[in-house]
């Protein structure tokens, strides 16, 4: 989701910005020493992606839904290319259509840029190790697409809270995005999978690099699940005023993040409930992305290509 | 010396095929050649060699002369500056946000100053016809005219040879008159590989007809298009614009 | 893609298009961190804000109604992630505030994007020093994105006059494969303009 402008406060908007600036400049230095072939590919691939996020795919009732396709462009091009690839259609999008607020940006590269396809990436990395084949790849690609898809709207709901945004915004963000993800998952599954069936060279072919570069990726979403863990547990573990008071005081947010916390009385429990509520939901999200993830293997891949040798991300 | 000299050329496609098959050409300087035959023939491979975008990894052996300098790894460069060439879709040429920036990337390459600059793009956008056509979107532009930017982006470098693949595909007849009428002017030696037969009659004294990489006729194009059963033989056929240009053929 | 319209019409020459591109870009930015700085509550600012950005608009010759028409399209999202503060202390009052102080600010990004086009803002970025190969993705990028869409919506118009069971997997399977497809197309024509680039020189 794209915030606008207004939402965020000066201090998170500028610390994200801070963030995503810097992570855009390792993402840059890293494609850089891709070879000048591909380039053109990068335009290519942003022009692709945000082609591909305006075509409507209709979900019910005059409601439709579309691709982000954080995931997608970093199987196809490669995580290092994806995040300048995001990155570059975030900026477009906003300064060409107003889609997210320009001191927004920072965030939004953050969220959508940043850390969707880099987890992703992490996620899709690990899975197709672990389950070889076409096959393999489509549960991975499909799992890591509602995995990024929910890492974006955690990033987002904690920018919101600690912006002062009523402390719903948590478990309202996660809960609808652990829905909005198996559509992504379906669509980069469907996608990735007739690109295969045509053209399997053009996946990015960095997965085929030694296994310790395969590490760094591994490593970096091992600590923002690590920080997702954190932000997500704590409140079950303290109270959740106490917990987010300590955080926000820490990094000098505490005045912004003052209405975040509930008056007194009775408050509490519900906010307990609900974290534990929203826990259990992801939980269960989770399982079920991934089993879903493996119908749509089997679904969109023929049985013949399924163990082929070679083909070993 | 002649402009472009091709010895006993062969190239094979990563898949096997073959796409060329010893081709010997020689074009003089300031010449008008057309290059035709049936689709696959290996014209458009052909053209590739002409300014070293093919074979992908140039070697010593230079099968390929420009003004009498083999084509090798290290003057690829300086060939590209005589050598112009113009791809069959102008929106792969055009790959500048602006008329004004792409026909300029040229230039830039070759480091003249900004005035420079901007002089030669102007110079080079009213000979095509497209003044004042400096901010517009590429997007924005007619077939036509998109091809003009083509040739002008060509022009700006100064190029002493101009390659063109299939120039007028894709035109309404006004389109075409207009490419044809610039072309005439333009002193340059040429290479076109068309399917117009038009073209070939009203442009190109002599025209080279391939099939499946082998360089089947070579001559004045007035003798090989008039030649019916050769034309039929290759995927062609006698263009009738022969019988009002030249009704005694 | 009517940014690409709106852009177009922005060729005629009011006093905004001769300010330089970068004054504009960061008279944007300054007035938006200004409007989100202010605290809550302070409708008469806001409606001086305004007021000021309509008087702007009329002298730069936009027309409201497209401002309008694009306020509209973006509105539903403020609205809905606003309305999480009815359910907060600030209340109505909050909700109001931030939903005033992020129209605002949208109102100035149209503005922005009605009176300048894509290509100052690039030459803006190149001034800054903008990582080479962030700028090259965004210019080529822009160049491209007409050219695809027009060939998404292609595609698309060729798979649906054959198709005749609507049902919607088979949709999503199509415009899946259309999609794919794009990819498959893009990623060919990036060799060529790579081929392109090269022939002209490119370093």
């Amino acid at each position: 989701m794209h915030i606008p402008d207004g939402f965020l406060s000066a201090r998170t908007a500028a610390a994200a910005a801070v963030l995503s600036a810097g992570a855009l400049g390792v993402a840059l230095n890293v494609a850089r020493s891709l070879p000048r072939r591909r380039v053109p590919l990068m335009g290519l691939t942003a022009a692709f992606i945000f082609a591909a996020q305006m075509i409507n795919f209709p979900i019910a009732a005059g409601t439709s839904g579309h691709l982000v396709g954080a995931v997608l462009a970093a199987v196809l091009v490669g995580p290092a290319a994806a995040v300048v690839v995001m990155s570059a259609v975030l900026i477009v999008q906003c300064v060409l259509l107003g889609d997210g607020g320009l001191t927004a940006l920072g965030a939004n590269i953050f969220n959508m840029a940043v850390a969707a396809p880099v987890f992703g990436y992490a996620v899709y990395g690990l899975i197709s190790r672990l389950l070889p084949g076409t096959r393999g790849r489509i549960v991975a690609a499909a799992f890591a697409g509602w995995c990024a898809t929910v890492i974006a709207a955690l990033c987002c709901a904690v920018e919101l809270a600690f912006s002062g945004i009523h402390w719903v915004v948590f478990p309202a963000m996660i809960n609808v995005h652990l829905l909005i993800g198996i559509g992504e998952a379906t669509l980069t599954a469907l996608i990735l999978s007739a690109i295969i069936r045509t053209r399997p060279e053009l996946l990015d072919a960095s997965a085929a690099e030694p296994a310790r570069r395969r590490m760094i990726p591994l490593v970096v979403a091992g600590l923002l699940v690590a920080i997702a863990l954190a932000v997500f547990i704590s409140p079950l573990g303290s109270d959740w005023p106490d917990g987010l008071e300590k955080v926000a005081e820490h990094f000098g947010f505490a005045a912004s993040s003052r209405t975040v916390l509930p008056p007194a009385l009775g408050l509490d429990s519900k906010i307990r409930t609900t974290a534990w509520a929203t826990a259990l939901a992801s939980a269960v999200g989770t399982v079920l992305a991934f089993g879903l993830s493996l119908l749509l293997a089997r679904w969109l891949v023929p049985n013949r290509s399924a163990g082929r040798n070679g083909e070993h991300p | 010396m002649n402009a472009i000299e091709i010895s006993d050329l062969h190239f094979r496609y990563p898949d096997g095929k073959i796409a060329l098959d010893g081709i010997s050409l020689s074009i003089p300087e300031g010449h008008t050649v057309a290059l035709i035959g049936p689709n696959g023939a290996g014209k458009s491979t052909l053209l590739l060699h002409l300014n070293g975008l093919l074979p992908e990894k140039l070697g010593q052996d230079g099968r390929v002369k420009i003004f009498d300098r083999p084509i090798t790894a290290k003057n690829v460069d300086e060939i590209r500056r005589d050598v112009g060439l113009l791809f069959q879709d102008p929106d792969d040429q055009i790959f500048c946000p602006t008329v004004f920036e792409d026909v300029a990337f040229g230039p830039q390459q070759l480091a003249l100053g900004d005035q420079a600059i901007a002089q030669r793009v102007t110079e080079v956008l009213d000979r095509v016809g497209l003044s004042g056509f400096d901010d517009r979107l590429p997007h924005h532009l007619s077939g036509g005219e998109k091809r003009r930017v083509c040739l002008a982006g060509v022009l700006a470098c100064d190029c002493r040879i101009l390659v063109l693949d299939e120039p007028t595909s894709d035109l309404d007849p006004r389109g075409k008159r207009q490419l044809k009428d610039l072309l005439r002017q333009l002193p340059a030696t040429k290479v076109i590989a068309t399917h117009d037969l038009e073209l070939v009659a009203e442009l190109c004294p002599r025209a080279v007809l391939m099939d499946a990489g082998r360089l089947i006729a070579d001559g004045p194009s007035l003798h090989i298009l008039a030649d019916e059963p050769l034309m039929l033989q290759h995927g062609l056929e006698k263009p009738h614009i022969l019988q009002h240009l030249h009704p005694h053929v | 893609m009517n940014a690409a319209h709106t852009e177009a019409r922005s060729l005629s020459r009011t006093w905004m298009q001769r300010l330089p591109a970068s004054l504009r870009l960061a008279a944007a930015f300054a007035l938006i961190t200004a409007v989100i700085l202010l605290p809550a509550g302070h409708w008469r600012v806001y409606a001086a804000i305004a007021g000021a950005l309509v008087v702007i608009a009329a002298a730069a010759r936009v027309s409201m109604l497209s401002v309008l028409k694009r306020l509209a399209l973006l509105e539903p999202i403020i609205i809905g992630v606003a309305a999480l503060s009815l359910l907060g202390p600030a209340g109505l009052r909050g909700f109001l505030s931030i939903l005033a102080k992020s129209s605002l600010c949208l109102f100035v990004m149209i503005l922005l994007s009605t009176t300048t086009r894509f290509t100052e803002i690039l030459r803006v970025l190149r001034a800054i020093h903008t990582p080479w190969l962030l700028l090259t993705t965004l210019t080529l990028m822009y160049r491209y994105i007409f050219v695809l869409a027009e060939e998404g919506h292609r595609m698309r118009r060729a798979r649906l006059s054959r198709t005749f069971n609507r049902g919607r997997w088979r949709t999503w399977k199509n415009l899946g494969t259309v999609i794919a497809q794009l990819f498959v197309r893009s990623s060919e024509r990036a060799e060529r303009i790579y081929a392109a680039m090269c022939a002209r020189g490119w370093k």
